[in-house]
């Protein structure tokens, strides 16, 4: 196949056979209770230096408790996919844990433009739909994927991306390369102590993401009983066999929204972009995550159960969101 | 040669209104052009989300539109808690269908969506969009949020609709970077070589002053203004000259009708709409701008 044309940019490993063989040798195919604290679960699957994406973001049926458990923990050196973000991006690395992101879309500000100049963070180009169809090549066991976008774009020469000749049809095609991160942070409405998740409303590569990665930690707002999961199997989005580790996470997402759940928490939101606008994440860090041992320790000293509950009473469509 | 965006926009339905800003003529503009019975991408939330909900409920009710989450055809609780645009409950509410952001992509890439709308913070006279830095990359470029779903949009959808302020800095000769495509460097088939599906591209241009085209040699064309510029106060905010159509129309102030549904259904936090931006008022005869 001729090359007509590549990306310059460093890309994260390509190994389907590599990954293949993780699988084999480490995803647990038994049913076993993988329900664990937020903190043994970033302590034990998130390591330094990973690949790590997250679904949806900070602000919209995000991992935000398990960010926040990862900033707590002080990991460093991740990559991440950085699409479909708000302030993701910029609180990771304004928190000193990721040093590399590819860009789908994150929020700028000077916590990003700063950490740019600094020599704190490398960015590499892509699209949001670039970056889930990646996250779909590694969900398939295949090496790349040929998309009909980001072709002709100025970030297709700082991506991995490639422009061949299509042997099928003769015509110019971009691959791009699978993504197989380390490990994928997802928050659900629902799932049981085996990870079988449930996930109401849209999405952006939630599905992808966990069969795709080599950990997977899913934080839920509700732990739900196996036999509920079995009464409607067809609500499962993620399978048990490929999830590490089971978080209950109530308000999960906060201060972002959860379909069905909760709505968002402005004035927080407000908040946090405020502290990527001004380079501040570590105020911020030293506010809402340090002084606490979890999140539930965060909300019961600063948010207090009234308005959690009225984030609950705000949340008023149901249709779609329960099973 | 005729305009086909001009041949398509329709006539403003109402009695005009006396008082109205730019932002509000823009998405009235775009909201004329709306086909009904057609597939939009938009992003979910901001101008391009309002022109075709206004013309779902005043023009063109069968009109769709899809959002990057894979929202399909919803009928959303307005208005939305600020940046819960997608993934959120009100923006996806009654849909006809639910999926991901693979969904959108995909459909799109089957040819499902007939138009995108995108709100463009700098773009140049072949539709190339820059989302991701203003200067020179890598070289302290000043960094924005990156192509988002505008990428696939713009390189997928048949038709791309581009919106715009009319400011020299932000409609340029050339964007800094190209974050997603437009005609690319304007060569013929130069989409195609890239790999993008043939027959997409950019279709037509909104600002609150104007409205262009693309000349079958993918050049932009200026084809409308607003009542209150002339063509030359138009090409003063242009950092190049497009043509000039030979013939250009003058665009209709927004209605009375348009306006309320904008204010009191689709907006009514002004969160959009009430942004800073000229206020322009109408005596029945003339069109006077505000300034400042």
């Amino acid at each position: 196949m001729q090359v007509v044309a590549e990306g310059a940019a460093e890309y994260f490993p390509v190994d389907p056979d590599g990954f293949r063989a993780y699988v084999r040798d480490n995803k647990n195919r038994a049913l076993t209770s993988k329900l664990m604290s937020a903190r043994d679960a970033v302590s034990r699957f998130v390591a330094d230096g990973d690949y790590l994406v997250y679904d949806c973001n900070y602000f919209q049926r995000g991992p935000s408790t398990l960010l926040r458990e990862i900033i707590r923990q002080e990991k460093r050196d991740l990559w991440i996919c950085g699409k479909f973000s708000y302030v993701d991006v910029g609180l990771l690395v304004g928190a000193g844990c990721a040093t590399k992101a590819d860009c789908g879309f994150f929020w700028p500000g000077a916590a990003i433009d700063n950490a740019i100049r600094e020599g704190r963070l490398q960015v590499y180009e892509y699209s949001n739909v670039v970056m889930t169809l990646r996250l779909q090549a590694g969900a398939m066991g295949l090496p790349f994927l040929p998309v009909r976008s980001f072709g002709g774009t100025d970030g297709f020469e700082y991506s991995g991306a490639k422009l061949v000749e299509d042997p099928f049809t003769g015509k110019p095609i971009t691959l791009v390369p699978a993504l197989n991160p380390d490990v994928a942070v997802i928050h659900v409405q629902q799932a049981d102590v085996y990870g079988n998740a449930r996930v109401f409303g849209t999405g952006i590569a939630h599905e992808e993401s966990a069969m795709a990665s080599k950990k997977v930690i899913i934080s839920a707002e509700e732990i739900i009983d196996t036999e509920e999961i079995r009464r409607d199997p067809g609500r499962t989005s993620i399978p048990y066999y490929v999830v590490d580790a089971v978080v209950h996470a109530p308000f999960g997402a906060w201060p972002g929204n959860c379909g069905g759940y909760y709505g968002s928490d402005t004035p927080a939101v407000i908040e946090t972009f405020a502290a990527i606008a001004r380079d501040a994440v570590g105020e911020y860090v030293a506010k809402y995550v340090t002084p606490f041992e979890d999140d539930q320790q965060m909300f019961d000293s600063l948010i207090g159960q009234e308005r959690l509950e009225r984030l609950r009473a705000n949340e008023t469509i149901k249709d779609g969101y329960t099973a | 040669m005729a305009s086909e965006v001009i041949e398509r926009l329709r006539p403003a339905k109402g009695t005009k209104a006396t008082s109205f800003n730019e932002r509000e003529m823009q998405i009235c503009t775009v909201a004329r052009m709306v086909e009904d019975g057609k597939t939009y991408w938009v992003a979910g939330g901001g101008s391009p989300m309002y022109a075709v909900l206004l013309a779902i409920k005043l023009y063109a009710p069968g009109a769709q539109y899809i959002t990057e989450d894979g929202v399909i055809a919803p009928e959303p609780m307005l208005p939305f808690e600020p940046v819960m645009t997608m993934v959120s409950s009100r923006a996806g509410y009654r849909a006809l269908a639910w999926g991901t952001m693979n969904t959108a992509g995909n459909h799109a890439q089957l040819g499902l969506m007939d138009y995108g709308i995108l709100n463009t913070l700098q773009v140049d006279q072949y539709g190339n969009i820059n989302s991701t830095a203003i200067g020179e990359y890598n070289a302290g470029a000043r960094r924005f949020g990156g192509p988002g779903g505008a990428d696939s949009i713009a390189a997928l959808c048949w038709r791309t609709i581009l919106m715009t302020d009319q400011e020299k800095r932000k409609f340029v000769e050339r964007v800094d970077f190209i974050s997603s495509p437009g005609f690319l460097d304007g060569s013929e088939g130069a989409r195609e070589r890239a790999g993008l599906p043939s027959g997409t591209g950019p279709y037509g241009v909104v600002t609150p002053w104007a409205m262009y085209d693309y000349t079958a040699e993918r050049r932009l064309r200026l084809v409308a203004v607003a009542p209150w510029v002339t063509v030359e106060q138009v090409l003063a905010e242009c950092q190049y000259p497009p043509i000039v159509a030979d013939d250009v129309a003058t665009l209709e102030g927004p209605t009375e009708e348009e306006l309320n549904i904008l204010r009191t259904e689709l907006d009514p936090r002004g969160q959009n709409t009430a942004e800073r931006s000229a206020w322009i008022v109408y005596d029945g005869e003339t069109y006077t701008r505000a300034d400042g």
